[in-house]
């Protein structure tokens, strides 16, 4: 590996871009995080003060918003409700999509490119119209007003694309791994369970920050097929502070904040995981 | 542990008798693909079956679907001037994306790059966005285009220049689909961004390195050795960019509803407001279909297109 | 490298079609032509009664509510409606579910093509409950009532009654009616030099000048949401043609391309030439209207009997402009058919659905006893239309209204509501595009009237 000297002219020429593309960066980064801020602001604001002057510093900040939130017991349900259908679609996800990506990626027969192209199909049905079926599907089975219609629809929802993502990823695990297995006797479910599972883990939280993000902020299947307030989950809950003709955007502000802390701290802790499941695909030599 | 470090002793893989390997493998694909399939059918197959269904008929939702029309829906849908508008937004919204947004998260990727200080930093900032939900997004914003200085932030800023009046945002037919862009680019160009992180990732030192030897600047190597090595991630970019703007529905009709006048109307807009705001579900549900024939006409010929082999893979 | 390219493919695929597939529509602040409720706390848990077990126990009934009357003071009212009634009523389990506005129409229209109405739910009559009806989805109450010669009918006021009534029968009962003025800022007037509010359209127009001279926002429009400026068009074409017209266009003997519907947009358009909304009222709100009313900023809106609440609430400093707030109705037009007193309007009421038992109707009989609507209207939350409930409305505003209501002999429910949905849709659309000047009023009252083809049979 040749090193290369920079001379000091070089270094010059090599630090005034340098500052250059800070400066870009910090740019984008006020911009990404004003209306985030403004957001916050927002929750921190009487109803009148948030519509007649949205955007200035609350002072004084009125925290009792958030206290008030966190003070309800449905606000502790609804988190609770979120969580339960979250885990487990992402389990779902997880456990179905792999198995199957798994027999596409790594397992021949006969139509299996057709039967691929078919689960691609889910990816362009957006989910607005298919809402109608579903809820006649759902009747039938008797499932109004549980989560596990929730926990199915997304599940059902997320297969095609994570389908593909997974497969992607068993593609890149090389041929010989499997052959070696084989050869020494070890079934496909073994080759499967123990050694590609293991090897695959940073695709697989990947794929579950993803799902776990769409289904936190999942609106639509909750409202349909949910009645009881005690199975509402946390986008239902902005709708209590709207009424016919007035939104308390103050409190609005101050419920989607708190409802959106638990994606982001997650999402700050996970984030390492999704980047490194985008490239731990890289096989050098 | 590293793919690539592991040895056959460290798998320490059970002996086992050798059963037919056939019958075996048969057997474990099907019990795989099982719930896959029973769930995509039950939930996703059938809705669409059933949506072809009601596609031929002029049915407003309630009751059974008497009023068979045939492919009258279709052809109406085709000679609406509000479905083609509809539809060149979306190809507006298309082209935005391509020629700005995926553009912008290039440079950005590029930037951050792999070796600039603090880079995790605005990694976790710029991924930000697009971990809220489309519905809040789509309600600050609303509030940060107000067309009242004192109420809307960016107007409040506007105003400040000598000269320059507050602008009409979303209620000024001319830039309402812009505005509706801006949002759109906001929340995703953080998923581009790390996309092209990542493909940045797998370009292997080596090559910069021998580029720069050869005395190549900046712009040079973006220009012959960045680029064409990111191909298979832009590519994919493309795809998602292109099929997302195709379906936009949830950011357009909370912020503008499609309008004003159809100015910023999506596809999919269009099919809600008709479908289930005028109580004409066959009528929706062609809707539907036509978009779901124009995501997949899209998605066969561009897959068909770019499969060439990747530089990266050559190597 | 393809290996890669499918990662970040699905990835990419997954985060797109799933984020764009399954985020939702959502409730906003952009309502249909509705009545009031300022907005607030968590929902109240039914509470379920315990059955005491009697001598003639009658077999446990259940009544399934969905209503959308989020504020806090109307929502815990209608829960003590609930609870008086199943303590009277042992058997009886009251389940309510509290939507909001925009939630609950989505919701609604989901479960009503399923074929599974709630036994009681909200209702603001006309079109919408018209197909509902249609479709065998409610349950015909006229025989309760009309029962002991039509005791429960006559407490109601009758144009009310009649909004929740298709083809001579009934299928629900109103509880709030009211109706759609002129709100504005007596303040403002005064400092432009207008000692009265207008009484002819010239007037109206008169003053518009008048007090954009004095540097004032004559009207505030929430033309974004596209009802606030039909209501302009729709009051304009009441006192050009009267109830002669519409009836004539509604059964089809007439056209909406008849003159008065043509005459009104090109009068909205003489209106529109004076520039007399504030800044960007295209893509305005109905929130972003009566904010700038509540906060003095605009001198007059047209807007329905919740105004004032929404005004206040919507203000800075939730006062609204006070005492400063007057009420004109929609000045006359020199020389048109319909009369001043003639008013459009709408409320709020219960319909029935099909499978709902005895008890819902007995129920919903119980919430519009004259007590039970002045309790409604003593919290601000209605105009009642039952003799008697107006002893609880203490504000003059909206006593004002409720007389202005009662005087008109021609009461016409909102053109979006009182047509089919489909029909309504086109009326908002048709209207904006005149407001937007990329439709002339010919073009739009055409659209109008395809759209009557289509659906009024």
């Amino acid at each position: 590996m040749a090193a290369v000297n920079l001379r000091r002219s070089d270094a010059f020429k090599k630090n005034l871009p340098r500052f250059f593309q800070y400066l870009v960066l910090i740019i984008v980064v006020l911009v990404v995080l004003v209306p985030i801020v403004v957001l916050i602001f927002g929750a921190l604001k009487t109803r009148g003060e948030m519509y007649s002057r949205p955007y200035t510093i609350p002072i004084p900040p009125h925290w009792e918003n958030f206290r008030a939130i966190l003070g309800q017991s449905t606000f502790w349900t609804m988190l609770r409700n979120s969580l339960i259908v979250m885990l487990a679609s992402t389990a779902g996800v997880l456990v179905i999509c792999s198995l199957a990506a798994f027999v596409f990626a790594r397992m021949q027969f006969k139509g299996k490119d057709l039967a691929f192209n078919f689960l691609t199909l889910g990816l362009m049905f957006p989910i607005t119209v298919a809402i109608m079926p579903e809820y006649l599907v759902i009747r039938q089975m008797h499932l109004t007003n549980t989560l596990l219609a929730v926990i199915l629809i997304q599940t059902a929802f997320g297969l095609s694309g994570n389908i593909l993502i997974l497969r992607g990823f068993f593609l890149s695990i090389p041929v010989e791994l499997q052959d070696a297995a084989s050869i020494d006797g070890c079934s496909a479910f073994d080759f499967f369970w123990r050694i590609l599972l293991p090897l695959a883990r940073p695709a697989l939280s990947a794929v579950a920050a993803l799902t776990m993000i769409v289904s936190w902020n999942d609106l639509l299947t909750p409202l349909v097929f949910i009645d009881r307030e005690t199975l509402w989950t946390l986008p239902l809950g902005t709708m209590q502070f709207q009424g016919q003709y007035g939104t308390d955007l103050n409190m609005v502000a101050a419920f989607v904040t708190l409802s959106a802390l638990p994606t982001v701290i997650f999402y700050l802790f996970a984030e390492r995981q999704i980047v490194a499941g985008l490239t731990a695909g890289a096989l050098k030599g | 542990m590293n793919i690539a470090q592991v040895s056959r002793d460290d798998l320490k893989l059970p002996r086992r008798n050798r059963s037919p390997r056939r019958v075996q493998d048969y057997v474990t694909i099907t019990l795989f693909l099982l719930p896959a399939f029973i769930l995509f059918l039950v939930f996703l197959v059938y809705p669409i079956f059933r949506s072809v269904y009601y596609s031929t008929f002029n049915w407003n939702g309630l009751g059974p679907a008497v009023n068979f029309v045939g492919l009258d829906n279709f052809k109406q849908i085709l000679s609406d001037n509000i479905f083609m508008t509809a539809v060149g937004n979306c190809l507006l919204i298309v082209l935005f994306s391509l020629t700005l947004q995926l553009p912008l998260s290039l440079a950005l990727a590029i930037m951050v790059g792999r070796d600039l200080p603090g880079r995790a930093f605005f990694r976790a900032i710029f991924f930000m966005p697009y971990v809220l939900s489309e519905v809040i997004t789509a309600i600050i914003w609303l509030g940060l285009f107000n067309p009242d200085p004192e109420r809307g932030l960016i107007n409040a800023i506007l105003v400040l220049i000598p000269g320059v009046q507050a602008q009409g945002f979303l209620g000024d037919t001319k830039v309402v689909l812009l505005c509706v862009f801006v949002v759109l680019t906001w929340k995703y160009f953080g998923l581009h961004m790390l996309l092209y992180l990542a493909g940045l990732q797998n370009i292997p030192r080596e090559i910069e390195e021998a580029a720069l030897i050869d005395g190549a600047n900046q712009w040079q190597m973006i220009r012959h050795i960045t680029i064409p090595l990111l191909g298979s991630t832009i590519r994919t970019t493309i795809y998602l960019s292109v099929l997302g703007s195709l379906t936009q529905f949830n950011l357009i009709w909370i912020m503008t509803k499609g309008g004003p006048v159809n100015a910023s109307e999506s596809m999919a807009t269009y099919m809600y407001r008709f479908g289930f705001i005028r109580f004409w579900l066959g009528y929706g549900s062609a809707v539907a279909l036509v978009m779901l024939l124009i995501c997949l006409v899209f998605s066969i010929g561009y897959l068909r297109l770019v499969r060439q082999p990747d530089y990266l893979g050559g190597i | 490298m393809l290996r890669k390219l499918l990662v970040l493919v699905s990835l990419v695929l997954i985060a797109s079609f799933v984020l764009t597939a399954c985020a939702a529509p959502a409730p906003t602040a952009a309502p249909a032509t509705q009545a009031p409720a300022p907005a607030t706390q968590a929902p109240a848990k039914p509470v379920v009664p315990v059955l005491v077990p009697t001598n003639t126990s009658l077999p446990p009934v259940k009544i399934v509510w969905w209503h959308i009357s989020t504020a806090d003071a109307h929502k815990a009212l209608f829960q003590q409606f609930a609870d008086q009634y199943t303590a009277i009523h042992p058997n009886v389990t009251i389940e309510i579910t509290v939507l909001e506005n925009e939630a609950f129409k989505s919701k609604l229209t989901t479960v009503m093509q399923g074929g599974q109405p709630p036994d009681i739910f909200q209702s603001w009559g006309g079109g919408v409950m018209n197909e509902y009806a249609k479709a065998g989805l409610l349950r015909d109450i006229t025989p309760e009532l009309d029962a002991n010669s039509g005791a429960w009918r006559n407490t109601f006021a009758a144009g009310a009654l009649g909004v929740y009534g298709y083809k001579g029968k009934n299928y629900g009962v109103p509880w709030d009616m009211g109706m759609i003025g002129w709100w504005y800022n007596k303040a403002l007037f005064t400092k432009a030099g207008i000692a009265n509010p207008p009484a002819t359209w010239t007037e109206l127009l008169a003053d518009v000048t008048a007090l954009k001279k004095a540097g004032i926002t004559p009207i505030a429009l929430g033309e974004g949401d596209k009802w606030p400026g039909m209501h302009m068009w729709a009051y304009l074409v009441t006192r050009l043609g009267g109830e002669a017209n519409f009836e004539g266009a509604l059964l089809r003997t007439g056209s909406f391309t008849d003159k008065p519907f043509i005459d009104a947009g090109k009068m909205l358009n003489d209106l529109i030439a004076l520039h007399p909304f504030q800044a960007g009222f295209l893509g305005a709100t109905y929130g972003d209207e009566a904010t700038a009313m509540g906060n003095g900023k605009a001198a007059m809106e047209l807007m329905g009997q919740w105004a004032p609440s929404v005004e206040q609430a919507n203000s800075t400093d939730k006062k609204g402009i006070g005492a400063n707030l007057g009420f004109f109705p929609f000045p006359a037009v020199e020389g048109g058919a319909g009369a001043i007193s003639d008013a459009i309007g709408g409320g709020n009421g219960f319909a029935v659905g099909k499978n709902a038992p005895d008890a819902a109707v007995d129920f919903v009989k119980f919430m519009t006893s004259a007590a039970n609507q002045a309790a409604l209207a003593k919290i601000g939350v209605a105009i009642p239309v039952v003799k008697g409930g107006e002893v609880g409305l203490t504000d003059p505003l909206m006593i004002l209204v409720q007389k202005n209501f009662a005087a008109g002999k021609y009461f016409q429910l909102y053109y979006d509501q009182a047509l089919p949905p489909a029909m309504g849709s086109v009326i908002n659309d048709a209207t904006q595009g005149i407001f937007a000047g990329k439709l002339t009023p010919e073009q739009a009252c055409q659209a109008i009237e395809d759209s009557a083809k289509q659906n009024l049979k």
